[in-house]
C-alpha cells in the first residue's frame, strides 16, 4: 500500500521539490500552502505523514503541531519539520511536540525520502508504545 | 466637730480620687492626723471611714491593738504578703503568715520606738519571706486612742519599694561610673579646643547670640577667612557677609532652638571668594561649664567635590545603563539578524541545491553531458554558498559566546583516519602524496566530535587545496602533556611573512594561481583557531613563507571544556 504523505509549506519551489522526491520514491502527496489548510487535509485524510514547514503564512508550524495533537483523529500522525530555521531557536520551538522530527533546509533530495519513512515507521512504532502504557 | 467633718471630707476625696497615687494619699492622711492633735480624739467617729480608705489603697495597711494583734487588714495587705484573713485578723503580727513576720527591726519599731514617740516615719526594713522572697518595706506607723483615751491603736503602713530600690540603686551606679569619668571642665575645654583644631572638618562654635567663640584652623583654610576677622563677628557677617545664607539661618534660628541639634543639613551657597560650594552641616547646642551658657558647636563639611564626583558616577552609571541596555538590545537585533538571514538564505538554496541535484541525478531522465556539467556547477556553488552561511553562522556564534560543545569522548584513532578519507579523492585526483603518522598511544579525548572533525576536515582540506600536484601532504597526532597534538602539513604554497597577520582575519585567501582555482571560504582557518580554542587546545600556524609548505598545529586537551 502507497505511504500517503501531507506537505505543508508556503514556498511553492520547495513544496514541488518535495513532493518530487516523495513521488519518485513511491508516495501519495497531498500539499498545502497554509496551516489552516493542512490542518483541514490531515483531518480529512489522515495521511501517514506530515511534512511541516515552521514559517507558514497563517501561523507557526508549531502551533499548527499542537492544533493537530489536541485533535484525536490526527494526533498520532508524526510530523516532520523541514524547516531553513535550523539555529538553536528554532529547534528549541518544536522539541515539545511529540512524535515528531526535523529536518533542516537545504535538503538532501538523496536521502530525504528514506528519512521521511523512518519516522512514519518510528511514529508507528511510538503510536504502539503509546497504546501499550495506556492500557497498563 | 468641724475638724471631723473635715477629716471625712479629706478621707471622702481620697478615696473617690483614685488616679492620685495612694502613697500620697495615706501620707495626707498621716500628715492630717499628725497636724492636729485634736484630731487624736476624734478619731473614733471617723474609723469606718478610715476602714474603707484602708480596704480602698494600694498599700498594704494593717491596724493592730496594743497588745500588738490584727485588728483589721487592708485587702492589699493580703494580695501583698499571700496571706489569708482567717489567719490574720487577732493574730500577734509576728505570727503572721507562719511566723514570718518576726522581723527584729519591726519589733524594735513596734516595741521601742512607737511607745515613746507614738509615730514613726519611713523606717527602711529588708526581709527575706518566705513565700515571696526578698523585700525592702518603707513602714510608718502612728499609734492612735481609739475611742476618748480608752484604747490604743497602732496604725502601719507597709510600702513595698524593693523595686523602686532597684532603680535606684542602678542610677546610683550610672552616676558613680559618671564621675569616674568625667573630667575637670578645664581639662575639657582644652581637650575640645584641641579637637577642634585638630579635624580636618571645618568646625565654628558661636555663642547664643551667634557670635563665633573659636574657628578651627581647617576654618580659616577652608572658607579663606581671617582669624581676625572672625572671632566675635555674627557668624552671618563673616567673609563680608558671604555667610549670610537663609537655610544657615533657618537652622540656626529656627531648628536649633528647638532641637538643641541637627544633622546632616545640606546648604549650597555660592561664596565670593570660593566659589559655589556644598556644605553638611551638623550643630549641636551644648551648654558650656556647669549649665552656665550656652555654645553652638557647628561642623562644615565641604561636600562640594564629593557631590561633583556623585553627579559624575551617577551620570557614568546612567550612561553605563544605556549602554549595556543598547548592547542587549544590538545583541539581540544581531542574533535575530543572524537566524533571519540563515533561514532566508537556506530557504532559496533549498530549491537550487535541491533541484540541480535532482537534474544531476538524471532523476526524471538523464541530461547530456554538458547539461549535466552545468548543473553540476550550480550544485557545487550551491554548496559552497551553504558552507559559507554555516560557517559565518558559526563565526558569529563563537564571536558571540553562544557556541555551546556537545562534549563526548572521542575515539581518536579512528576518527582522524576516517576524516583522511574524505579528503582521499582530492588527493588522488591531485596526485598528492598522504602521510598518515598517528601515534599508537594517542588517547582519546573529550570533544564536540562534529566540531573536531570540522577542524580536521578544514586543515586537511586546506593543505590538499593548496598543494599543487605531485606535492605532499601528511597529518601526524601524538600524544602530548595532558592533551593530544595534530600537525597538519603540507609541501604547497606555504604562507608569505607579510601574510602571516591576515590569515585569520577572515576571507582571506593567499592569492596564487592555485587558490583561485581553489574551492575555499576563507573561514575554515580562523573557524578552526576558534574552536580549538573553544575546547581548550592552542593552535599555530607555522610556514617558512612562500613556496615553503605550511604547518598547522594545534593542541586538544583531554578533558575538554571551559574548566581548563
Amino acid at each position: 500500500m502507497k505511504m500517503r504523505a501531507l506537505i505543508v509549506d508556503d514556498n511553492g519551489n520547495n513544496l514541488m521539490l518535495e513532493k518530487d522526491i516523495l513521488e519518485v520514491a513511491g508516495f501519495e502527496v497531498f500539499e498545502a500552502i497554509s496551516a489552516a489548510d493542512g490542518i483541514a487535509i490531515a483531518r480529512k485524510e489522515k495521511p501517514d505523514i506530515i511534512i511541516m514547514d515552521v514559517r507558514l503564512p497563517d501561523m507557526r508550524g508549531s502551533e499548527a503541531a499542537m492544533i493537530l495533537r489536541q485533535d484525536k483523529e490526527t494526533r498520532d500522525i508524526p510530523i516532520v519539520f523541514v524547516t531553513a530555521s535550523v539555529m538553536a531557536e528554532g529547534k528549541e520551538e518544536i522539541k515539545n511536540i511529540t512524535n515528531s522530527g526535523f529536518i533542516g533546509k537545504p535538503i538532501n533530495t538523496r536521502t530525504f525520502a528514506k528519512e521521511i519513512g523512518q519516522y512514519i515507521n518510528r511514529g508507528s512504532l511510538n503510536a504502539e508504545k503509546q497504546t501499550g502504557d495506556l492500557s497498563r | 466637730m468641724k475638724d471631723k467633718k473635715k477629716i471625712k471630707e479629706l478621707l471622702k476625696n481620697k478615696v473617690e480620687s483614685r488616679a492620685v497615687p495612694e502613697r500620697k494619699t495615706i501620707k495626707q492622711l498621716h500628715q492630717e492626723i499628725k497636724g492636729s492633735k485634736k484630731t487624736e480624739r476624734v478619731v473614733q467617729g471617723a474609723l469606718e471611714f478610715a476602714e474603707s480608705v484602708i480596704n480602698t489603697v494600694r498599700e498594704p495597711l494593717i491596724s493592730l491593738d496594743q497588745d500588738l494583734r490584727v485588728v483589721s487588714v487592708s485587702r492589699s495587705f493580703y494580695e501583698f504578703f499571700k496571706v489569708k484573713p482567717e489567719e490574720t485578723v487577732g493574730q500577734l503580727i509576728y505570727d503572721l503568715g507562719n511566723k514570718q513576720w518576726n522581723i527584729p527591726k519591726l519589733r524594735e519599731l513596734l516595741e521601742t520606738i512607737l511607745p515613746q514617740k507614738a509615730t514613726f516615719d519611713n523606717y527602711e526594713v529588708e526581709h527575706d519571706f518566705a513565700v515571696i522572697g526578698r523585700r525592702i518595706m518603707l513602714l510608718n506607723a502612728r499609734q492612735i486612742e481609739r475611742g476618748m483615751g480608752k484604747e490604743r491603736i497602732i496604725l502601719l503602713a507597709i510600702e513595698d519599694i524593693t523595686e523602686r530600690k532597684e532603680i535606684e540603686a542602678g542610677l546610683e551606679k550610672t552616676r558613680k561610673e559618671l564621675e569616674t569619668t568625667k573630667i575637670s571642665e578645664d581639662a575639657a575645654r582644652e581637650y575640645s579646643e584641641s579637637i577642634i583644631n585638630t579635624v580636618r572638618e571645618p568646625l565654628i562654635s558661636l555663642d547664643k547670640d551667634l557670635r563665633v567663640v573659636s574657628v578651627s584652623r581647617s576654618f580659616y583654610d577652608v572658607f579663606k577667612v581671617k582669624p581676625e576677622e572672625t572671632v566675635g563677628q555674627l557668624i552671618y557677617d563673616l567673609g563680608n557677609k558671604q555667610w549670610n545664607i537663609p537655610k544657615l539661618r533657618e537652622l540656626l534660628e529656627t531648628i536649633l532652638p528647638q532641637k538643641t541639634t541637627f544633622d546632616n543639613y545640606e546648604v549650597e551657597h555660592d561664596f565670593t571668594t570660593i566659589g559655589r560650594r556644598t556644605m553638611l552641616l551638623n550643630a549641636r547646642q551644648i551648654e558650656r561649664g556647669m549649665g552656665k551658657e550656652r555654645i553652638i558647636l557647628l561642623a562644615i563639611e565641604d561636600i562640594t567635590e564629593r557631590k561633583e564626583i556623585e553627579a559624575g558616577l551617577e551620570k557614568a552609571h546612567e550612561e553605563l545603563q544605556e549602554l549595556a541596555a543598547e548592547l542587549k538590545r544590538t545583541t539581540r537585533a544581531k542574533s535575530e539578524f543572524l537566524a533571519n538571514m540563515s533561514h532566508e538564505l537556506r530557504t532559496p538554496l533549498n530549491s537550487i541545491n535541491g533541484f540541480s541535484e535532482i537534474l544531476y541525478d538524471g532523476t526524471f531522465g538523464p541530461l547530456n553531458e554538458k547539461q549535466k556539467k552545468y548543473v553540476e556547477y550550480v550544485l557545487t556553488s550551491g554548496k559552497h554558498l551553504l558552507l559559507l552561511i554555516n560557517q559565518i553562522l558559526d563565526m558569529s556564534k563563537v564571536e558571540a559566546g553562544k557556541m555551546k560543545l556537545a562534549l563526548s569522548r572521542l575515539p581518536m584513532k579512528g576518527l582522524l583516519n576516517e576524516i583522511s578519507l574524505l579528503v582521499a579523492d582530492m588527493v588522488s585526483k591531485k596526485k598528492l602524496n598522504m602521510l598518515l603518522e598517528i601515534a599508537e598511544d594517542l588517547p582519546n579525548i573529550e570533544g564536540d566530535e562534529l566540531r573536531v572533525k570540522e577542524i580536521l576536515y578544514n586543515l586537511l582540506s586546506n593543505a590538499a587545496k593548496f598543494t599543487p600536484e605531485g606535492g605532499k601532504i601528511g597529518m601526524r597526532a601524538r600524544k602530548a602533556d595532558s592533551g593530544i597534538e595534530v600537525v597538519v602539513w603540507d609541501t604547497g604554497i606555504g604562507i608569505a611573512l607579510e601574510n602571516m597577520g591576515k590569515i585569520f582575519e577572515g576571507f582571506f585567501r593567499v592569492d596564487t594561481p592555485y587558490s583561485r582555482v581553489t574551492e575555499g571560504t576563507g573561514l575554515g582557518l580562523p573557524l578552526s583557531k576558534k574552536l580549538v580554542e573553544l575546547h581548550g587546545g592552542k593552535f599555530f600556524v607555522v610556514s617558512e613563507g612562500l613556496n615553503k609548505g605550511t604547518q598547522v598545529r594545534f593542541t586538544l586537551p583531554i578533558i575538554s571544556g571551559k574548566a581548563v
